[in-house]
């Protein structure tokens, strides 16, 4: 792929690789100092959270010295962030490792996030290009029209419908998510239902992106010229569209994964699956932050992941230029 | 003119919709809180859709539970519009913003917005709705902030405005009556895309039981309570569903048909 295109000057290219690397994780850092401090800021902790009724100021006053509440703010965050590198996520309100809660949990999430990460990856692009053959035809109408129809569209309203007609009315797939004896899913096809209600409206998302990012590479100058030559529009597409426009989608398809975890959160409460979507909605009941933070924690850190390669997509395709 | 009449026929679904989800409370068969069939009752007699989990008529809480919602996104919709406008404006006027603006943007987006209202509702327990529309505009106004600013640079550097800067206008002059009132197009497409993010972040947070609370008639509650009943009466989450369905893309066929034809292509998560 790399042969079709100028090689640039290799120093650069390593440059641009650091800055990129560099750079995420400062953004990384920065989100994750503005969530404990919207922990720690707003009203209420953990120490009020998880008291009993009836509870006096002391024993408040104990628990509070026992999560470590009622030391400086500033150590608090420090030790946080010092840990986090370590795998230390500090403490869930009810005394508990929040890295023990979620390390059985967080798997199953990553493996369900990374399926429809691939299934959105592998056809959105193919249905831009399909639509791109022909531009203007009826299979371009009907892609970009469902792809606008589907996008806008709530996970938890796309898992309950097919739910309703794959599994109620068909029978095809298992409508909830049975937890084998290692705590993943117990059964490959649990898995079809949940994935397909993520990447649906992401598909949506991004075909619309490949598609736009394909159309506007069409106006290059080297595309005429090659339909000038007239070459198969196919190859035309594959050969010479496609390497232009992938910058793009890798972009879109990085931006969808913080999307795909927030609707992995809804999803999973539809479908009864074991991840993160439980663990929070346990911690709605609790009110336990210091859980939530641990959660927000290591989806940007993956999200920080995902980017840095779409990042490093453009460095390859566009070399040390732009 | 017939460019015109076609636009409002795209129009026409999201508004005929909203009207209806407004107009619906008064339109009830029944009351809200009372049983009239069997739990997950089965469409028939006085209750066309059935009942829901303890009874109560679907095609009630179905008519009632839009308004909030609507009202809801409507207001972070338009709360977003108006504060990225004026800071897109100003961003495209004064580079050294739109730098900062553009930063927190790259640090938001790892935060996926459904996580950061469990946060920020978890943090601040008695914030109720105004948590959820405080989490939506945060989140939102960075996205449409890029948006604006990147239809804004061309008229910030055009000549008029170079005019009335050389002239000793104020900023707040710039922006209110040089810049904003030529990116009408783009501030109407942007408020269309931005109703469409919020209804999907109201109802998601309604269903993740952080927006409304029970017994409250509300679409995304239904969907959420009714679900363990759906073999039974499946119009308790079927019902609901489409009118979120038909919301979410109806409304965002609106904001397509608002969106400038030349205009900067509609690139923001929701």
């Amino acid at each position: 792929m790399a042969g079709l295109l100028r090689r640039p000057d290799p120093n650069r290219r390593a440059w641009r690789v650091v800055l990129a690397v560099v750079r995420r994780a400062v953004l990384l850092a920065v989100l994750l100092a503005v969530v404990f401090a919207a922990v720690e800021l707003l009203p209420g902790d953990a120490a009020t959270a998880t008291s009993e009724r009836g509870e006096g100021e002391a024993a408040l006053a104990e628990r509070r010295h026992l999560l470590g509440l009622d030391r400086p703010l500033f150590t608090r965050f420090w030790e946080w962030m010092a840990g986090l590198p370590t795998g230390d996520l500090g403490t869930s309100a009810r005394g508990v490792p929040v890295a023990e809660l979620l390390g059985g949990p967080f798997p199953n999430t990553l493996l369900l996030g990374g399926l429809a990460l691939a299934v959105t990856a592998a056809v959105s692009p193919a249905l831009g290009c399909w639509a791109s053959l022909r531009p203007g035809g009826a299979v371009d109408r009907t892609v970009r029209g469902s792809a606008t129809a589907v996008l806008a569209l709530p996970e938890f309203v796309v898992a309950v419908g097919l739910l309703l007609v794959l599994s109620s009315w068909t029978g095809w797939f298992p409508a909830v998510t049975l937890t084998g004896p290692d705590g993943g899913v117990a059964d490959p096809s649990m898995l079809v239902l949940p994935v397909l209600a993520l990447a649906i409206p992401q598909i949506g998302w991004n075909t619309r992106i490949a598609r736009a990012a394909l159309a506007d590479e069409s106006r290059a100058p080297h595309i005429e010229t090659a339909v000038l030559d007239g070459l198969p529009r196919r190859r035309i597409l594959l050969h010479h569209l496609l390497p232009g426009a992938v910058p793009a989608i890798a972009i879109g398809v990085a931006t969808s994964t913080g999307m795909l975890f927030g609707g992995a959160v809804v999803v999973e409460t539809v479908f009864n699956y074991p991840g993160i979507g439980g663990v929070l909605t346990g911690a709605v009941t609790d009110r336990d932050a210091p859980l939530v933070a641990g959660v927000v924690a290591l989806t940007g850190a993956v999200i920080t992941g995902v980017l840095l390669v779409a990042d490093l997509l453009r460095v390859r395709f566009t070399g040390g230029r732009a | 003119m017939s460019s015109r009449i076609g636009l409002l026929l795209r129009l026409a679904p999201a508004a005929l919709l909203i009207a209806a989800a407004v107009a619906g409370p008064w339109l009830t068969p029944h009351p809200l809180d009372a049983p009239v069939t069997a739990p997950y009752g089965p469409p028939g007699g006085d209750a066309p859709l059935g009942g829901d989990q303890l009874g109560r008529d679907v095609l009630s809480r179905l008519l009632a539970g839009g308004r909030e919602l609507i009202a809801m996104a409507l207001f972070i919709a338009v709360l977003v519009t108006g504060i990225s406008a004026v800071l897109g404006a100003v961003g495209a006027l004064r580079p050294r913003v739109g730098r900062v603006v553009e930063r927190a943007a790259d640090v938001l987006i790892l935060l996926p917005a459904v996580l950061g209202i469990l946060l920020i509702t978890l943090s601040w327990p008695d914030g109720g709705r105004f948590a959820v529309i405080g989490v939506a505009v945060v989140l939102g106004v960075p996205y449409a902030v890029r948006f604006v600013a990147g239809a804004a640079a061309p008229v910030a550097a055009s000549g008029y405005v170079e005019a009335a800067t050389a002239g000793g206008e104020r900023l707040g002059h710039l922006v209110l009556y040089e810049v904003l009132p030529n990116l009408r197009a783009t501030v109407l497409a942007l408020f269309g895309l931005r109703f469409v993010a919020a209804v999907y972040l109201v109802a998601t947070a309604g269903f993740l039981q952080v927006g409304p609370q029970p017994p409250a008639a509300d679409w995304a509650l239904m969907i959420r309570e009714n679900t363990a009943g759906v073999l039974l009466n499946p119009w308790g989450v079927l019902a609901p569903g489409i009118a979120i369905g038909l919301l979410a893309v109806s409304v965002n066929l609106a904001a397509e048909a608002l969106a400038p034809r030349t205009g900067p292509r509609a690139v923001l998560p929701l």
